[in-house]
Parts: structure tokens; C-alpha cells; sequence
């Protein structure tokens, strides 16, 4: 062990002497384990609170809603059933607050507790016997409502009665999703409370949940319960359902990251055994000093082991930081479940091991050299090529000849320069391809079916009034009438959305990518999500049950669908049964491009008198927000990544040809195109991984979008490749940027005297 | 009588240049006794670096024998030699190869610390030595602010720092003018009048001079080997010495 001070003196020396090359490869490894840190967070579900809350409330794995209470003894003896919640009764009610109503579920509950599906009481207490006016909200739903313990809860029933309710707890619940994404909200009250507010029993229905021993194993259980309740049947649920629909988003981010975390590893291992092969080259004649001066060969790989790898390990270690505390941070006040221990120790080792096998191969490589320190490295020699003597001979610039040869004197080196730029650049694109995706579901929501920017509900108007209010206003284009009713799949095990939307004759203009638009009575469009869960394709006939019709449905095309995962049906009114179609539910605005829709919405509020219910559609680019800081963080790493491989081909170059430097001024050529020789040398190796970067990304980009929108049920047609603009100036960028961080040691370089003799 | 510092036998070294073997060394056998200052003459290409670099262990030898102190030494791997290097062996090479990164301090201290020395019994060491050479006030700075008779000053000291028992200086002023030729060499002296074994390079007949013995070399075989004159009686041997000496 009488080495570690003598190498502990060298590794502190030699760090001082390349700060920034040091400070780049801590970056860089730091920033991509924590892109993986955060994708491995956000796609293990740790940063899904409705999975925690699933698990602390013993939630149900699947729902039944039924007209009257079902036969709940009959229920628990279906196979895989464990216990059964409820039946609870729910009246469908509406919440008025500040003139805003919202619509809510109300049901019943007892004073005391239920062991399955229990609402765990956050704010506030549990309901008691006697609460003659108390109502326990779900607590997504409160704050979105900025609804208050001890506060009002005034709720208008069916019958237009009102009734003030005052908020005694605020719970969570596993029942359902989180509000807004799902709706309508849910709030708790004692039943003679809800028999008060809604006292006809044809008004509400009746909730069943069922916990069963085996999770994933609904589908019997939904068959079972489906032929014991049959027609009583409306509507049924699965905790899978809910789950899916409460990871998407995280699911998409952490996909993102995580590609970017792989690929970038990929490249930060290139650009650390980059980086670490040029300074072991670049101090050949110090390691040979080294080993005159008694080093092993061992002792030399395990200085520069040292070195390198505790660089790249502490970058882990930084990066662990930084994961948990952007995981904590970016999802403030939502309850976390750590990253466990597997997938930690996972991306820890892997990470650790990819830094130290990058480290390992040139380290190795500086341990066998020779202890002579007078044998120099030089750059493999050779003649100029016929190429070359050609462009000298038709009066090329002497320095681009001279630098393009320069540029791959030692190949592999100048392999992993234009690698480690390219996949770095690469990934760039792809970041810009979802950027400009984004963009354009923000600039053309047609085109991911969301033509409408308002969404018209009559609320107390009749629904003509509404549409002839939402025709008369200057600024809408086209109004659609519309209704959604729910759709049994065939096996009548799950419902879907039925939408119906504008007439076969006039469709809403849906964005088909594959098929056709509907056109007659009968035909539909759905989303991919819809044909993946019902295994068909275009073309296809499918017997679905809507809104309680049997009806054949001609499946002629598939939407870009962002909403419930695709799994949407869409089809014209005329498709609908009378008494689902008239009056329309809701009226679908298309606005004159260049319309603000809040202006419009305010006008349309205006004209009828706060009558009407307007709503803005959200676009699903603004739910997806977040993963423009994703681009841009990522981005950044990346281009660290770029630098640290610049920085090391700058710094080879300039090590392999600082001697013919003296040469190159003797031969005639000035100080400018000495640098320029310089420059080209690296500024070439940099252009050619940029530019194959950007091909690669930008061939790539549009294909891995569609593929994640076809996985996630939304469908392959919304992937965008940057514009060109965009992917020209991220080239130039990129190789201005180079050409920049290669021309400051060029032209110390070149203006600097060297000495011709010592080599 | 003690044991020589340095004992070769029939040492022979031929490198390989593709097929053709190409000898550098051909049966060399050199005995230096303790406290000698011996210099390896000939012309370029005549082998000398090679035997010096062998003796040090940083080329392996094709076929003979070497005893450093009293211990052979040809047959130790990469590893040991390094290790014997550590105690034993001194380098001075011709572009000083100071390691640029480190301070003067540093580079001086660096074997100690290697050999296993305290942070503390390094600096003294360290001290002294630059003490001795003059650089005292040098000892914070990089090499490249040096001069280049600096650098080999600290090149010299960081090659004493071990007390080894044999010094190997390989052209150690073939890149120096002539002012820090005679600034070398006369710490090259003072360190042999202390009894430091030293084995010296040069093609320079007037470095040679300060030598108590030389040995030439031509193609690899020793030609002639003999005392010029006890240098020890002359302490202040000058250029001038040198050359009134020869003629």
C-alpha cells in the first residue's frame, strides 16, 4: 500500500490539470443516472399514488353498478371473490360553488368504517351517527375545488332541490381515479343523508365492489358476476382499467427517460473510454516516468482505475442524489413509495459497471506501457493518400488536406469521436421530434382528434337554444352535436366509451389515419386502444351493446385517439338509439382559426346568461408539459456528453500534432492555417457525427413516437419529425459549437513557439 | 571485498524488427564496483542506452545475466523490477520527464512517498535534496516554468530521493547548453565524491571526462574499458582539465 500516496499525489495533480474535462464526465454520468433514477421511479409506479392508496384502503378489484342492490350473498360465493363492499347507493348530484357546478357521485356510507374499500380519512373525520348535514370528499376532487373542511358542500338533486351539505373529512380513495381525469367526483354521506337529498330510488344506482384473492384474475369474476346479474347490469369496472388509465402519463415520461438514460449511457460510456484512452495517450510519457520510477503495471491500471472510475462513481452517487430529490421535488405533496431496492441496486451496478469497463479497457491499455520514457506515442505514420495528393494538386486549402488527414491518423480514437458525437446528437433529435410532436398537438389539435376547442353542455337551456346560441357567435366554425353513452364490449366484461359526434352525413372532423371516416348508419371509427382490447381490426363487424342497444358496428377506420387510452368508440348520432341521441348531451365548438377560445367562452357565457356549460378541451400536450424539461434537461446532459468526446479529440489532436506544428510554419504555411489544419482535424471528426446523429435521430424520431402512442392506445399518426429548420440549426449549433471549443487551443496552438527538436 | 553494485554477464539484447533480429547488445559484461562513476561511451546506435536501460530493468534482456547488489536481477518480472527500481535504481533521463501535472515538490517527493516514506520523512528528503541543488525556492512551481538545467536538477534530485545504491544517467546533458551541462555535471560530481554509484551516457567526451572510468561501446560489445585518472584527487575538474587531459 506504499503507493496510495504517491498515487493519491498524481490523481490530485492530474485532476487539478483537467478540471473541465473532469467536471464534465461527473456531470454527465451524474445527469444520465438520474434520468435513469427518475424513469426507474416513474415507471415502477412509486410515483403513482392511486397504486399506494390501492393498497392501504384495501380497494376493490372490481366495481358493479346495478339499478337496484344486487344479491351481494350470491356475489361473494363466485369463485376468487374475498370480500364484498358495499351495495352502497349512489344519486348523482350537482355541486354548486362560486356559480361553477360540477357534477358528483353521491353515496352512502356508515358511520362506521368498511374493511374493503375504505376511504382513508385525511383532513377531518369519518362520518358519525347523527351527521344529518356531513359529507366526507374525495380529496383530488377538494382540491380541485378548493373545498375545505368545515366548509359548505350545497348539492342540487335531480329533482332541482337544493341541499346544504357542510364537508366534515376530506379522504382518499382507490375507488376511482383522481379528479379531473376521472369524474365525477366522489363524496360520502350517512344514507338517511342521501335518501334526504335524492329520495327516489329510479334516480341512483347501486355500487358494488368486490376484493378478490388473485388481482389480476378479474376476467372470471366479471364473467361470473355477468351471468348471475345479467340485465341488471350497467356498468361494470376493473381496477386495471383504473390503474392503466392512472399510470399513462408517468408511464410515458418514464419511457422517455428512460431511453434517454440507456442511449445516453451508451454514449457516456464511449465518451469516458474516450476521454480516459486520449489522456492515456496524451500522458504516455508520464506513466512511462511513472514506471521508471518503480510503478507495476498493476499499480499503473489501478492509478488510473482510480482516477477515472472514482470520477464515474462519484457522478453515480451525485446522480442517486439527484434522482430522489427530482423524484421528491417534481411530484411535491404527492406520496412517493421509494425506488425498491432491485431495480436501485440494478441501475447502480449497471451504471458503475459500464463507467469502470470504460475505464478498464484504455487504463489497462496505459499499464502495459513501456517504462522508457523517451518512447514517444506518435500518431501512426503514412503517405498521403492519392486523395490527397489529388486536392493538394487542384489547390484545395492546404490546411483542409492537411486536417483531414490529420483526422483519422489513429482510427479508433477518431471512431469513438464521431460515435460518441453522433449518439449524443441522436438523441438530441429524437428529444426535438417529440418537442415538435408536442408542438403539434398544440398547434393543430385536429390532428390527435381534437378539433373542437369548446365543449358546449345545455345545463338548463334546452339543447336547441344551445346550439343556435353556440351558431350565432362569429368565431365558431362548426358545431357538432354529440353524446357519449357507455359500450359493452361483446363479452360484456368491460365498457367502453361509445362517442357519438356530429352525423354520418356531417362527421366531426375525426383525424382517421388508416381506413376511412364513417358514412353511414352503423359505420364507426375507434382508437387503437379499442382494437387492441377487442382484438379486431378495420374492416371488422363488432356487436357491441351502447348505451343498453344492441348494434352491429362497421369499424371503417382508426382515429388518433388521446382520450381513455383509445379505447373510444366514435360515430355519427344517426348510429345512436333515439332516446340516447335526443336532445344531444353536448354541442362540439370547431372555431374559426385564430380563435381564442377563452374569448369565445366568455362571449358564449355571455350571450346565454351563464346558462350554458362551456368548457375548454385539455389538450393532451399541456398534461404533457413536464416533458418539455425532460428535453431540455436531458438536452443538456447530452450535450455535456458531446463536449467531454470534443474536448478529447481537441486535446488528441492537438497532443499528436503539437511537433509538426513547427513543421507545417517551417513548410510556409501562417499561423491561420496552422490553426485551421487544427481545427479541421477535429472539426471534421465533429461534422460527421453530428450530421450522422441527426440522420439517425431524425429517421428514427417519428417511428419510436408512433410506436409509444400505439402501445399506449392512443395509435401510431401522431409522431413528428422536426422541422428542417430546426434539425439544420441544431446541426449548425452543434458543429459551430465544436468548431468553437476545437479553434481556442488551435490557435493558442498555432501562435504558440514549439520547439521542433523534442519529441 | 564487497560485492559490485552492478555485475553483468554476457548480457545480450536483439530486438526483433519483423523477421530480422536486429542485436543491440551483443555479450556485455560489465562489473562496477560501489561508489564508481562510470561513463557508457560510443556512437549513436552502438547499444548504450540499451545496456543502461537494461540495467535498470526497463527493457527486459535477451539472454545473460544481471546482479544488482549482489542479487540477479534478469530474472525478475516486470513487477519486481519495478519494485527493485523503487530502492534501488536512480533514472536521469535526456528530457528530464518531469511529470508535468506535479510541482517541483511534488516530483521529488513522489518516489519517496512510492518507496513507502511518511508525507513527512518525504518533504524533509525533499528538502534537503533541493536544498543541494539550489532549487529551494523553485519548489512550487511546474516543471515547464522551469529552465531546462533546472529541470534536470529536479530531475537528478527526484532520481536521489531514494538514496538508490545506483544512479543511471541517460545523455543527462545532451539537451542542455552548455552552462547547465557544467551546472549538472558538477552535482553529478558532488554526488559521486558522496559515494552515490553512478553509470552515466554520453557520446560527449567531455562529460565522459568526469567519469573515474569509461567504457566504450561499439556495436554492442564493449571495445575498451578503462581509468582515466582518479577523479576523486580532482575535485575541481574543469572542461579545461578535461581537454589538456585527452591531448
Amino acid at each position: 500500500m506504499s503507493t496510495v500516496r504517491a498515487s493519491v499525489r498524481w490523481i490530485r495533480a492530474d485532476l487539478r490539470a483537467r478540471r473541465v474535462q473532469a467536471l464534465l464526465t461527473l456531470l454527465a454520468v451524474a445527469g444520465i443516472v438520474t434520468a435513469l433514477i427518475t424513469s426507474a421511479t416513474l415507471l415502477e409506479d412509486g410515483t403513482n399514488p392511486w397504486r399506494g392508496l390501492f393498497a392501504e384502503s384495501r380497494g376493490a378489484h372490481v366495481w358493479i353498478h346495478t339499478k337496484d342492490a344486487p344479491d351481494v350473498a350470491a356475489l361473494s360465493r363466485l369463485p376468487g371473490v374475498v370480500q364484498v363492499a358495499g351495495p352502497y347507493r349512489t344519486a348523482p348530484v350537482t355541486l354548486t360553488l362560486d356559480g361553477k357546478k360540477s357534477p358528483v357521485a353521491l353515496r352512502e356510507m356508515s358511520p362506521t368504517p368498511p374493511s374493503v374499500a375504505t376511504p382513508l380519512i385525511r383532513e377531518g373525520r369519518w362520518l358519525r351517527a347523527g351527521d344529518t348535514e356531513g359529507v366526507i370528499v374525495e380529496r383530488s376532487f377538494a382540491t380541485a375545488l378548493n373545498l375545505k373542511v368545515g366548509g359548505p358542500f350545497t348539492v342540487t338533486a335531480l329533482n332541482g332541490a337544493s341541499h346544504p351539505l357542510i364537508v366534515v373529512g376530506l379522504a382518499d380513495t382507490a375507488d376511482q381515479g383522481f379528479y379531473p381525469e376521472w369524474t365525477p367526483g366522489l363524496a360520502w354521506t350517512l344514507p338517511e343523508v342521501l335518501a334526504r337529498v335524492e329520495p327516489a330510488l329510479g334516480r341512483s344506482e347501486s355500487v358494488t365492489g368486490l376484493r378478490l384473492a388473485d388481482g389480476e384474475a378479474t376476467l372470471p369474476v366479471v364473467h361470473g358476476a355477468v351471468t348471475l346479474l345479467d340485465e341488471e347490469i350497467q356498468r361494470m369496472s376493473t381496477w386495471r382499467e383504473v390503474r392503466a388509465s392512472m399510470e399513462l402519463d408517468n408511464r410515458l415520461l418514464g419511457l422517455l427517460l428512460a431511453l434517454f438514460g440507456v442511449t445516453g449511457l451508451v454514449a457516456a460510456a464511449l465518451a469516458i473510454a474516450n476521454a480516459v484512452g486520449g489522456r492515456v495517450l496524451a500522458q504516455t510519457r508520464d506513466i512511462a516516468t511513472l514506471k521508471s520510477l518503480g510503478y507495476t503495471r498493476s499499480q499503473v491500471f489501478g492509478v488510473l482505475m482510480a482516477e477515472h472510475g472514482a470520477l464515474g462513481l462519484l457522478g453515480i452517487a451525485i446522480g442517486l442524489v439527484c434522482g430522489q430529490l427530482i423524484a421528491s421535488l417534481t411530484l411535491y405533496g404527492t406520496p412517493i413509495l421509494p425506488l425498491s431496492p432491485i431495480p436501485l441496486l440494478a441501475i447502480t451496478g449497471g451504471t458503475a459497471a459500464v463507467v469502470l469497463v470504460a475505464v478498464a479497457l484504455p487504463a489497462w491499455r496505459g499499464g502495459l506501457t513501456p517504462p522508457i520514457p523517451a518512447a514517444t506515442a506518435g500518431p501512426p505514420r503514412g503517405h498521403l493518400s492519392r486523395m490527397a495528393r489529388v486536392a493538394l494538386l487542384v489547390r484545395l486549402p492546404p490546411a483542409l488536406v492537411l486536417g483531414t488527414r490529420d483526422a483519422f491518423t489513429r482510427r479508433v480514437p477518431a471512431f469513438l469521436s464521431i460515435f460518441g458525437l453522433a449518439v449524443p446528437m441522436m438523441m438530441i433529435t429524437i428529444g426535438l421530434g417529440c418537442w415538435a410532436t408536442l408542438d403539434d398537438f398544440l398547434n393543430h389539435p385536429e390532428r390527435v382528434g381534437q378539433a373542437a376547442a369548446l365543449v358546449v353542455r345545455p345545463d338548463k337551456l334546452p339543447a336547441e337554444d344551445a346550439a343556435r346560441i353556440a351558431r350565432a357567435d362569429p368565431q365558431v366554425l362548426a358545431v357538432y352535436p354529440g353524446s357519449e353513452v357507455s359500450a359493452l364490449e361483446p363479452e360484456q366484461t368491460r365498457s367502453v366509451l361509445a362517442r357519438a359526434l356530429g352525423t354520418s352525413a356531417d362527421p366531426y372532423p375525426f383525424s382517421v389515419v388508416e381506413g376511412r371516416m364513417f358514412a353511414a348508419r352503423g359505420e364507426a371509427v375507434a382508437g387503437q386502444g379499442l382494437l387492441d382490447l377487442l382484438g379486431v381490426k378495420i374492416g371488422d363487424r363488432v356487436r357491441m351493446t351502447v348505451g343498453g342497444t344492441p348494434l352491429i358496428v362497421h369499424l371503417v377506420g382508426r382515429v388518433v385517439e388521446p382520450d381513455q387510452d383509445g379505447e373510444v368508440l366514435s360515430f355519427g348520432m344517426d348510429s345512436l338509439a333515439a332516446k340516447d341521441a335526443v336532445p344531444p348531451q353536448f354541442y362540439s365548438l370547431v372555431l374559426r382559426p385564430g380563435a381564442d377560445p377563452s374569448t369565445v367562452r366568455a362571449r358564449l357565457l355571455a350571450a346565454s346568461g351563464e346558462a350554458l356549460e362551456v368548457n375548454r378541451v385539455v389538450n393532451p400536450a399541456e398534461r404533457l408539459a413536464v416533458i418539455r424539461v425532460v428535453i431540455v434537461a436531458l438536452i443538456a446532459v447530452l450535450s455535456l456528453l458531446g463536449l467531454a468526446n470534443l474536448l478529447t479529440a481537441s486535446a488528441l489532436g492537438l497532443r499528436d500534432h503539437a511537433f509538426d506544428l513547427a513543421v507545417l510554419k517551417a513548410m510556409g504555411l501562417t499561423p491561420r492555417q496552422v490553426a485551421a489544419t487544427l481545427v479541421t482535424g477535429t472539426g471534421l471528426l465533429a461534422v460527421l457525427g453530428v450530421v450522422a446523429g441527426t440522420a439517425a435521430g431524425a429517421s428514427l424520431v417519428s417511428g419510436l413516437i408512433d410506436l409509444q402512442g400505439y402501445t399506449s392506445g392512443v395509435g401510431a399518426g401522431i409522431g413528428r419529425t422536426p422541422s428542417t429548420l430546426t434539425l439544420v440549426s441544431a446541426a449548425a449549433i452543434a458543429v459551430g459549437a465544436a468548431l468553437l471549443v476545437a479553434l481556442i487551443p488551435a490557435s493558442r496552438a498555432a501562435r504558440a513557439q514549439v520547439p521542433a527538436g523534442i519529441r | 571485498m564487497t560485492s559490485p553494485v552492478v555485475d553483468t554477464v554476457n548480457l545480450v539484447k536483439i530486438y526483433q524488427n519483423g523477421a530480422v533480429p536486429v542485436p543491440a547488445v551483443r555479450g556485455v559484461d560489465l562489473r562496477v564496483a560501489a561508489g564508481e562513476f562510470v561513463a557508457i561511451m560510443g556512437p549513436s546506435g552502438s547499444g548504450k542506452s540499451t545496456l543502461v536501460h537494461m540495467l535498470g530493468g526497463l527493457e527486459a534482456r535477451t539472454s545473460g545475466e544481471i546482479w544488482l547488489d549482489g542479487q540477479r536481477a534478469d530474472t525478475l518480472n516486470e513487477s519486481a523490477w519495478a519494485l527493485l527500481r523503487r530502492k534501488k535504481v536512480g533514472f536521469v533521463f535526456q528530457f528530464f520527464n518531469l511529470v508535468a501535472n506535479m510541482t517541483v515538490a511534488d516530483n521529488v517527493e513522489l518516489p519517496a512517498l512510492l518507496a513507502g516514506a511518511s508525507a513527512r520523512e518525504a518533504r524533509q528528503r525533499r528538502q534537503y535534496l533541493l536544498g543541494e541543488l539550489g532549487l529551494t525556492d523553485r519548489a512550487d512551481a511546474a516543471p515547464s516554468q522551469l529552465a531546462g538545467g533546472e529541470q534536470q536538477r529536479v530531475a537528478l534530485a527526484r532520481a536521489l530521493a531514494n538514496k538508490p545504491s545506483l544512479l543511471l544517467a541517460d545523455e543527462p546533458t545532451g539537451n542542455l547548453d552548455s552552462r547547465n551541462t557544467r551546472d549538472v555535471l558538477r552535482l553529478l560530481g558532488e554526488v559521486h565524491r558522496d559515494g552515490q554509484t553512478v553509470i552515466l551516457v554520453t557520446h560527449d567526451a567531455r562529460v565522459a571526462g568526469l567519469a573515474d572510468r569509461v567504457v566504450a561501446l561499439f556495436d554492442g560489445e564493449i571495445v575498451d574499458d578503462g581509468t582515466i585518472g582518479m577523479a576523486r584527487r580532482r575535485p575541481k575538474a574543469t572542461v579545461g582539465d578535461v581537454v589538456e587531459l585527452r591531448g
